[in-house]
């Protein structure tokens, strides 16, 4: 495998991250500190060198808002719930691990739902098997079939919100007829 | 003087060059060095004889000298002078130096190994020479003196394939060295006594310090224990005859010309002014005089030609030695003759018995036959050589001998000692014309009953070397004006009313012509009668020789260490740590009890509470670090108590303190991490309960121990602390609003210095310890490597059982073909690999990379610094490496450990120093204040470019941890059987099953 030449345009999201991080690590937006971070940035992303990453072209921040939303609420909930359980429970608790089917192939969308239900107390991710895009989550307090398939369902409807936000134009087309479908 | 010097320096340091340019032809070369010297010497040398050898320096009239500062403060300098004295040694040395080097050409093959090295090291031996004897300094007569027996281990260490070369050449560097220690602290107190160092103040101020008693007494006894060792008198004779391993031309000259003579040299500088001492005669007659007697003794019993030379020269010396060490005028005079007559005599024969046994193989004067027959000019040079040793008439030799006896009938004037002495010497000079002869005969006698030895012809230029030496023994023999008006001067330096006798063939009827004869008639006698007389020798009880005592004593000293090393260092770190810990409780503890050192009165528990909840956890982690039975649980929580202290400092102010210790501790727990994959996963050495007791009180009283040390310490405090004008210092000189970094980089930048050098060294000696086979610090590539072939089959799955359908899942889920995320990820084996861990490391490997670099630059006025920087994109590389394995890590490092080690190690050494050139300190830091385009007013302080060197650095040493201890130890286990019996699959940490986790 040789190194392939990347276009600029498909680095470019990646060096205006870095040059907007270098300006946040300065508290600086002025143009001189940019232009330097720049620099700086296009010589990092040159010397060490990563295969390109090929976003899907599409961020919606509308979806972005209400889901962070739902993501702290689900944060703040789950972590009084283990803390809850923790006390009352403890050790006697039965726990599972649930294997979860994904509608999406990308890898970026599968480790951005992987995080967003790892980050939440109570699941976390053991395995993921790349060919079918399937997660294997080990789960607290998990008692009957029910309880799986109602984390199942939360992990898809994560995996919705994500596609909705940035998944790419096929995945979001099937989203939307699954909706319809349904 | 100085260039002649440095010109022969530098030309041994190129000498290998030459050498493997021109071959053996490249000895030409070299022998050009010291007769250009010699020439120069020449030139000087009437300036140099008509000085007045006692004017101090500078003085009008006072021989050519230079003195250049060197480290002042130490009253050291690099001080030379060219007075008479150094002037006879430097013919020795630079004359017999270029015609042996000269010779050499013609005695090495060209495909003798290391020949290079040998000529620069023979080359250099002359200029140590030469700087010895022009030292004008004690130290630095010291720093040649050490470098001689330096270059003369290496020199008769040459067959170092050979042991008893080695053998030989280490016993010579133990005994000299031993001797110049104790020369050194001779002339340490000689020099405090006197309260200079230079060696020609000190001599012209001999009588007033020889009159203050014992100290310097001591003190030039102790420089005499130099002399006696390099020169090989009795009891350290022996190291000479052992070091005839060396090669021919060596011996000729170190062991004839030059080196031991030395020690004589020694003796004749410090003889005018010192020969009064307390302890100067005796110690120089009684060993001189034994070694003489003995030396001549053993000549005559020896087979090997060079053997009969080498104690012949150990005769000689303690001879020499004595003649020198006499003082007074006709002493000097008698004993500059014998020396040169000696150089001259005794290189020649050494030269003919290398021809001899170049062109015979072999020097053993039994088997020789016929020599002399078969080469006639070799055998007269070698007759001339042999009958000035022996003292035969017209040679140099005689007249030398001559004077030696007048010296000596006239202290026999005197009384019994004298006589004793003269006496002596006589008996010393029938057995060296003894050994002398024998030597002739043994070497070209054709012998009854033998076959006449083959002899090729011998060529003239290899012959030349010694036959120019022994036209010098019979010119200067019949017309030895030259040579007396060499050593008048120095003979002048000896207060004295009578005239100096002169040097001459013809010194007119009267006692030393009687002894000249009659040594020759006995020492011709003790020839014709050496059958019987070897017979005699070997029915005498052999005594106890020195050599078997000196083994003796190292023998003794190995056992002693071997058996304090088995005592101390027995392998167990157990052990180890209780010494060092216990120590370190021990001897503060007393200091605090002798001193009565302070405590506070008052105490506070604490700042904030938030301090008592961190101070909580890390007990906790403390306790279960105890309690944990498996090595990678103890590892984790021992980190915990390196975060807590992280966030100890971060509470308390230390914003700069805080982030390195973090960053540190997230190093040291990858490196721990991975160096446990090659132990066993459980803690099985449990201490039995005894120990654990007293491991228990030790670990507390440590503990306790350094908390009121810190306490004392605060309480002790009675001035203000230096550090409060720090931050002030910091911004006005150092350029910055950050004091910790400023401190780093500029108020204690040589601190930093050292310590960045020190973890270099560290660096190296761990992958020097993992990489047996060097640094291998060339660059792998991940290309061309098969897909899951890295990193297989370390889990010791059994390949029926379910873990061997574990093993099929895990390759089938990892096995897609999509975009890759990493360079190498895909080379690593499918139960290793981990999607998520590989698409997060692609996707902050580069903020992480801009992040350090914003730690360093930022580092001047804000939290951050060289080493945060470097600490930063160290993990950044450690995630790259976890994520896609070794060929990763490869990929992700475009420069080798070893060039940024070392790359890093320059800037921050060049940043140092560069402010020399402008005018400044080292380490000196500029504050640079410029306004360009765009960017606008730009403040750039030069000590940045020092904390870049840190930082470079810094990403070495991890890039070296995580190659020896992850990759190399990768390799290693990939390419052992992978069912080990101990190897514990649970301290593996394989990225595959850990996910990630909040």
């Amino acid at each position: 495998m040789s190194r392939q030449r990347i276009p600029l345009i498909t680095e470019l999201p990646l060096v205006v991250w870095l040059v907007l991080v270098w300006g946040a690590l300065w508290q600086d937006f002025g143009v001189g500190n940019l232009a330097f971070g720049a620099i700086l940035a296009y010589v990092v992303v040159n010397f060490f060198y990563l295969p390109p990453v090929e976003l899907t072209g599409r961020f919606n921040v509308l979806w972005l808002i209400p889901f962070l939303g739902r993501f702290f609420l689900k944060l703040v909930t789950a972590s009084a719930e283990v803390f809850w359980l923790a006390l009352t429970r403890g050790s006697r608790l039965r726990n599972a691990v649930v294997a979860v089917t994904l509608r999406s192939h990308s890898d970026f969308l599968v480790t951005a739902t992987g995080h967003a239900i790892s980050l939440i107390p109570g699941s976390l991710v053991l395995e993921v098997d790349r060919s079918t895009s399937t997660l294997y989550l080990h789960c607290l307090n998990v008692a009957s079939a029910d309880d799986a398939a109602a984390i199942r369902r939360d992990v898809r409807a994560t995996e919705a919100w994500l596609i909705r936000i940035m998944g790419s134009r096929d995945d979001l087309a099937a989203l939307r007829a699954e909706g319809v479908r349904r | 003087m100085l260039t002649v010097l440095i010109a022969m320096f530098a030309l041994a340091l190129v000498a290998p060059v030459l050498f493997s340019r021109l071959g053996r032809s490249a000895f030409f070369v070299l022998a050009a060095a010291p007769a250009a010297a010699f020439v120069w010497l020449l030139v000087e040398l009437p300036g140099v004889l008509a000085a007045d050898q006692a004017a101090p320096n500078g003085a009008p009239g006072a021989p050519p000298s230079l003195v250049i500062p060197w480290i002042p403060s130490l009253q050291l300098e690099l001080a030379f002078r060219l007075d008479a004295l150094a002037a006879v040694l430097c013919i020795l040395i630079l004359g017999v130096g270029a015609l042996v080097l000269f010779y050499c050409a013609r005695y090495f093959k060209n495909d003798d190994p290391d020949v290079g090295a040998f000529g620069a090291q023979l080359l250099a031996f002359a200029a140590a020479m030469f700087g010895l004897v022009l030292a004008d300094d004690l130290i630095l007569m010291f720093i040649f003196w050490e470098l001689t027996t330096i270059l003369s281990y290496l020199l008769i260490g040459y067959s170092r394939h050979r042991l008893s070369a080695r053998r030989s050449a280490l016993q010579a560097l133990i005994i000299t060295t031993f001797g110049g220690l104790a020369m050194l602290v001779g002339l340490v107190m000689l020099g405090q006594e006197a309260g200079t160092y230079r060696l020609s103040e000190i001599l012209a101020d001999a009588d007033a310090l020889a009159a203050r008693g014992t100290l310097v007494d001591v003190a030039i006894a102790l420089v005499l224990v130099g002399a006696v060792t390099k020169s090989a008198l009795v009891p350290f004779h022996f190291w000479l005859p052992a070091a005839m391993a060396a090669p021919t031309p060596v011996s000729a000259y170190l062991h004839a010309a030059a080196m031991v003579k030395a020690g004589v040299f020694l003796v004749a500088r410090f003889a005018p002014g010192f020969s009064e001492t307390a302890f100067w005669h005796p110690v120089i007659f009684v060993l001189g005089m034994a070694t003489m007697l003995l030396g001549g003794w053993r000549a005559l019993r020896q087979f090997d030609l060079k053997l009969v030379l080498a104690y012949g020269t150990v005769s000689q010396l303690g001879f020499l030695t004595m003649v020198v060490g006499l003082g007074g005028r006709d002493g000097a005079v008698a004993g500059l003759g014998l020396l040169l007559a000696h150089g001259f005599f005794k290189a020649t024969l050494f030269l003919v018995v290398g021809i001899i046994d170049h062109q015979a193989g072999t020097r053993d004067l039994r088997v020789l036959s016929g020599v002399g027959a078969t080469s006639p000019v070799l055998f007269a040079v070698a007759l001339v050589a042999a009958g000035s040793m022996g003292g035969v008439p017209p040679l140099l030799g005689f007249v030398a001998k001559e004077s030696v006896f007048e010296a000596f009938a006239h202290r026999a004037e005197d009384g019994a000692a004298g006589t004793l002495l003269l006496g002596g010497i006589v008996v010393g000079s029938v057995l060296t014309f003894a050994y002398s002869a024998r030597f002739v005969w043994g070497a070209f006698a054709l012998k009854h009953g033998g076959p006449r030895t083959a002899f090729p012809r011998v060529r003239t230029s290899f012959l030349l070397a010694p036959a120019v030496l022994a036209v010098a023994s019979v010119v200067f023999g019949v017309w030895p004006g030259p040579l007396d008006a060499l050593v008048q001067p120095y003979a002048a330096l000896f207060a004295s009313d009578d005239a100096a006798p002169h040097l001459a063939l013809w010194h007119g009827f009267g006692l030393p012509l009687l002894l000249s004869g009659v040594t020759l008639a006995a020492g011709g006698a003790l020839y014709l009668l050496r059958r019987p007389f070897e017979q005699f020798q070997e029915r005498l009880p052999s005594m106890r020789e020195a050599e078997v005592v000196y083994r003796s004593v190292i023998g003794v000293l190995d056992d002693v260490a071997v058996w304090i090393t088995g005592r101390t260092q027995r392998g167990s770190l157990a052990f180890y740590l209780f010494v060092i810990l216990a120590t370190a409780v021990v001897t503060p503890l007393t200091a605090l009890i002798i001193f009565d050192a302070p405590l506070p009165t008052s105490f506070r528990i604490a700042q904030s509470p938030a301090q008592v909840v961190v101070v909580g956890a890390i007990i906790v982690g403390i306790i279960a670090a105890l309690r944990s039975n498996k090595r990678f649980m103890a590892v984790l929580m021992v980190g915990i108590t390196g975060y807590g202290m992280a966030a100890v400092f971060a509470l308390h102010g230390a914003p700069d303190l805080a982030l390195t210790q973090m960053l540190v501790e997230t190093i040291v727990l990858v490196a721990f991490v991975l160096a446990l994959r090659s132990l066993p996963a459980r803690l099985w050495n449990r201490a039995e309960s005894r120990h654990r007791l007293l491991r228990a009180v030790l670990g507390i009283a440590f503990g306790g121990i350094m908390a009121v040390i810190a306490m004392s310490a605060m309480a002790s405090r009675n001035a203000a602390p230096i550090s409060l004008a720090y931050p002030q210092m910091a911004y006005d000189d150092g350029g910055g609003a950050n004091a910790v970094n400023v401190l780093l980089v500029d108020i204690r930048a040589w601190d930093t210095f050292g310590e960045i050098t020190v973890l270099a060294l560290a660096a190296t000696g761990i992958a020097s310890l993992i990489f047996i086979r060097g640094r291998s610090d060339h660059r792998r590539r991940a290309d061309g490597v098969e897909d899951g072939s890295v990193d297989r089959g370390q889990e010791l799955l059994d390949a029926r059982g379910r873990s061997g359908a574990a093993l099929a899942l895990a390759a089938r889920f990892a096995d897609v073909p999509r975009d890759p995320w990493l360079v190498a990820g895909r080379t690593l084996a499918p139960e290793r690999r981990s999607i998520v861990f590989e698409v997060v490391t692609r996707l902050i490997f580069h903020t992480m990379i801009v992040l350090s670099i914003y730690l360093l630059v930022a580092g001047h006025n804000l939290p951050g610094g060289g080493f945060a920087g470097g600490l930063t994109a160290g993990i950044a590389l450690a995630i790259r490496y976890l994520a896609g394995g070794r060929f990763e890590l490869a990929e992700a490092s475009p420069v080798s450990a070893g060039a940024l080690l070392g790359a890093g190690l320059a800037i921050v050494s060049l940043t140092a120093a560069a402010p020399l050139l402008l005018g400044g300190a080292v380490l000196e830091s500029y504050i640079l204040e410029f306004w360009l385009p765009v960017f606008g007013d730009v403040k750039f302080v030069t000590s940045t470019i020092f904390d870049i060197g840190v930082y470079i650095i810094v990403v070495g040493l991890v890039l070296d941890v995580l190659r020896s201890l992850g990759s190399e130890i990768d390799e290693r286990s990939e390419a052992d059987d992978p069912v080990e019996e101990d190897a514990g699959a649970d301290a593996l940490v394989p990225p595959a099953t850990e996910g990630v986790r909040p």
